[in-house]
């Protein structure tokens, strides 16, 4: 019984004027659209990062110390005799579908040679294969061991210390501390899930026992439950690896509940640059060991790059400092193999990284002197940026502090 | 950009194949399922853990079918009693314990670490050069056959049966259908397909890892559904297309765009994917195609045709 409803498909007003509205909407927006093909033959490198999703808020000081850099770089002539860095950044969304199809993007339409970033393993693990068939190069800022652990063809560079690094210095921590019952609360995603057998097995090493190991998901509701059946057994400390925002409720909980046992954290959730303080006050977070690797903090160069990023002079980054030198990295190795094809490239990597060449922390100098044909060895201002050829980190140190009367107190430097 | 486009119809293929086991269940039997990203994660992981241990590309997929199926007929027999917003209860409580075991039974799924290395099939005799593109062929054949199959079942007296179940299922009752048995072979078969799709879904990343199944993608089905028209296969496959159409062409926003910064284009890009939705079901609530419907002939024989939509 219905009958089909006629559309119209002819000229009325409210036609023209959406036709109108949408031309008027070019006109005003074309002086901010600009042609790709402006600049003459840059160097185009990829940036995948998050800035949107559970882990969004990393992506911008990423962003902006990767700018940096290629602003150095380009301010000063670019690189094999005047070319530009152009740098694409596109969005992980914290979703590793949406990583992968970022980073088919950057590599097919932009047409990088190599692409930085990866903040989070699932997106790199997702992604690297792509990156693999394209022989481009990859450097991650992420931990899981699994990124480097198959053959890569010395295409990927991991900014960062793996997981397996990460565990024992907990361990070790919590001995010096005096701890020996000891429970672990820990946060279910890969960088984390990686780090607890090998710091369980530090902490038997040391002669300590563990009481419980629970396991807990990110962007729960509440997390009584696991503080309760953690912290209740009444263990000299806590290991709490995790992110901020699960890692503050959780502090939080265990401030409510009254609970006296220690905590050991990582500073990306116990820090995480001022944040988890602001968060909770400097009531809950008395007495807080956490640490994460460290940048070379007494270095003129990270100095130097903690101004240039406009922030107090303690600050301790890690994920901007590691996407600073991923520029750099690139960026060298690119002038020391005369050339921006990736396979190439690559292999210049650890020549430019690793002693035995003269350490340079700045990365200017260094470019000057890779011009001049000497050996550099550069010491970026996320970490001493040297490599084994598997492209995991060497000598990856670890900054211990502990938070005093609402402040971070330096303790010491762990490896 | 060839293989950048090749990579994206690859994601919307296996988008297709979810929206349509949505439409099977939802669209056309009424069922609401939220738990759809589980499902797909159960083929997944079936596929990815038969083909690391030696299982060929056939045999891991009609695991993962089976499988599925299966699970889909278990969980609409366990709520025969419960319909709409109960169903969805469950199904959404499924997805969540289908993740949870993905997350935390380490020995079999590898936990949050995932399950890398997951052999692409034939890939031996194609080599990495022209991959995507064969197995962008395999996706569009299955996602043809899917098709076709649906199209015929949907015209032939199962999907009346399933229809009438949908409008009124006291009516279908009296009529002397088996009401129950239409609703389970209905999740079964939308059980079976979401197999499919996590199956593609594993030979497509090599790599799976529980937060590649999250209620987003439940979600997209549901706006691939809804966007289509519901009920349509041929409107559901252009409903996809607009959801990741909106989703990848708004990357390039910022390309052309200069004046915001990277985390505003972000938060931007996610609000005009909404604001595309909203105005769609504004101007088109009935969704881009509608649902197949037999029509009267009408006076002149030459224009009885029943393909019409």
């Amino acid at each position: 019984m219905t009958k089909n409803k006629d559309v119209s498909s002819g000229i009325t007003r409210r036609r023209i004027l959406r036709t109108g509205a949408a031309a008027a909407l070019t006109v005003v927006a074309a002086p901010y659209i600009r042609p790709s093909w402006a600049a003459s033959a840059p160097i185009k490198i990829g940036m995948v990062i998050p800035f949107t999703g559970s882990t969004g808020a990393y992506g911008p000081e990423m962003e902006k110390a990767a700018k940096l850099a290629v602003k150095m770089i380009n301010d000063n002539g670019g690189l094999l005799g005047g070319r530009m860095i152009e740098l694409f950044i596109e969005d992980s969304e914290s979703n590793p579908t949406a990583g992968a199809a970022a980073t088919k993007k950057l590599l097919e339409v932009n047409d990088v040679n190599s692409i930085i970033g990866y903040w989070g393993s699932p997106i790199a693990m997702a992604s690297k294969q792509l990156l693999i068939d394209a022989k481009k190069v990859m450097m991650v800022s992420c931990a899981a061991n699994a990124v480097t652990e198959q053959e890569h063809g010395g295409l990927i560079w991991r900014f960062q210390a793996k997981s397996t690094q990460w565990g024992p210095v907990g361990a070790k921590i919590l001995k010096q501390r005096g701890h020996k019952k000891i429970s672990v609360l820990a946060q279910q995603n890969p960088f984390i899930v990686s780090m607890i057998d090998p710091f369980i097995a530090e902490v038997k090493k040391g002669g300590g026992t563990i009481v419980d190991n629970v396991s807990y998901l990110p962007e729960q509701p509440s997390y009584r439950a696991e503080v309760e059946k953690v912290f209740g057994a009444k263990p000299d400390a806590v290991f709490i690896p995790g992110l901020l925002t699960d890692f503050t409720s959780i502090m939080k909980e265990v401030y409510r509940g009254g609970y006296m046992s220690k905590v050991c954290s990582l500073s990306i959730a116990a820090d995480a640059n001022g944040r988890f303080l602001k968060n909770v006050g400097a009531e809950v977070a008395e007495g807080i060991d956490h640490y994460q690797p460290a940048p070379p903090l007494s270095s003129p160069n990270y100095k130097k790059f903690i101004k240039a990023m406009g922030e107090p002079e303690d600050t301790v980054f890690l994920f901007a400092g590691n996407a600073y030198d991923q520029v750099w990295t690139a960026a060298l190795a690119i002038e020391k193999a005369g050339t921006d094809v990736s396979s190439e490239w690559t292999k210049k990597v650890i020549e430019i990284s690793n002693p035995p060449g003269a350490l340079v922390g700045d990365g200017l100098e260094a470019l000057k002197m890779i011009r001049k044909g000497e050996a550099v060895a550069y010491v970026g201002a996320g970490a001493d940026c040297d490599f084994d050829t598997m492209g995991d980190q060497l000598n990856r140190h670890f900054l211990h502090r502990v938070i005093k009367n609402g402040q971070n107190e330096f303790v010491q430097t762990l490896s | 950009m060839i293989a950048y486009l090749t990579t994206i119809m690859t994601l919307v293929s296996i988008a297709v194949l979810i929206a349509f086991a949505l439409n099977v269940q939802w669209g056309m039997c009424g069922m609401v399922n939220f738990g759809l990203a589980g499902f797909v994660a159960l083929g997944a992981y079936t596929t990815a853990l038969i083909s690391l241990n030696g299982g060929g590309f056939f045999v891991s997929v009609f695991a993962a079918i089976i499988v599925c199926a299966v699970m889909g007929a278990i969980v609409s027999l366990i709520s025969m009693r419960l319909s709409e917003d109960y169903l969805a209860v469950v199904t959404l409580g499924f997805g969540e314990i289908i993740r949870l075991v993905t997350l935390n039974e380490g020995w079999l799924t590898g936990g949050a670490l995932g399950l890398p290395g997951i052999p692409r099939p034939m890939i031996d005799v194609i080599g990495t050069d022209h991959y995507e593109v064969f197995f962008l062929g395999i996706c569009v054949v299955i996602v043809g056959i899917v098709f076709a199959g649906l199209e015929i079942a949907t015209r032939g007296p199962f999907g009346r049966s399933l229809r009438a179940v949908r409008d009124d299922d006291l009516v279908a009752s009296s009529l002397g259908k088996n009401v129950l048995l239409l609703r389970v072979k209905a999740f079964a078969v939308g059980g079976g397909i979401t197999g499919i799709a996590g199956s593609l879904q594993a030979f497509q990343f090599s790599y799976i890892d529980p937060s590649q199944f999250t209620a987003i993608m439940t979600a997209y089905a549901f706006m691939a559904v809804i966007a289509g028209g519901q009920g349509s296969h041929r409107g559901l496959i252009l409903g996809a297309c607009s959801v990741m159409f909106l989703l990848e062409a708004t990357r390039f926003l910022k390309d052309v765009v200069d004046v915001l910064d990277n985390s505003q284009i972000a938060a931007i890009r996610l609000i005009l994917i909404g604001a595309g939705l909203i105005l769609l079901l504004i101007f088109r609530p009935q969704g881009l195609l509608r649902e197949y419907r037999l029509k009267a002939p009408k006076s002149s024989p030459s224009s009885a045709d029943s393909t019409a939509t």
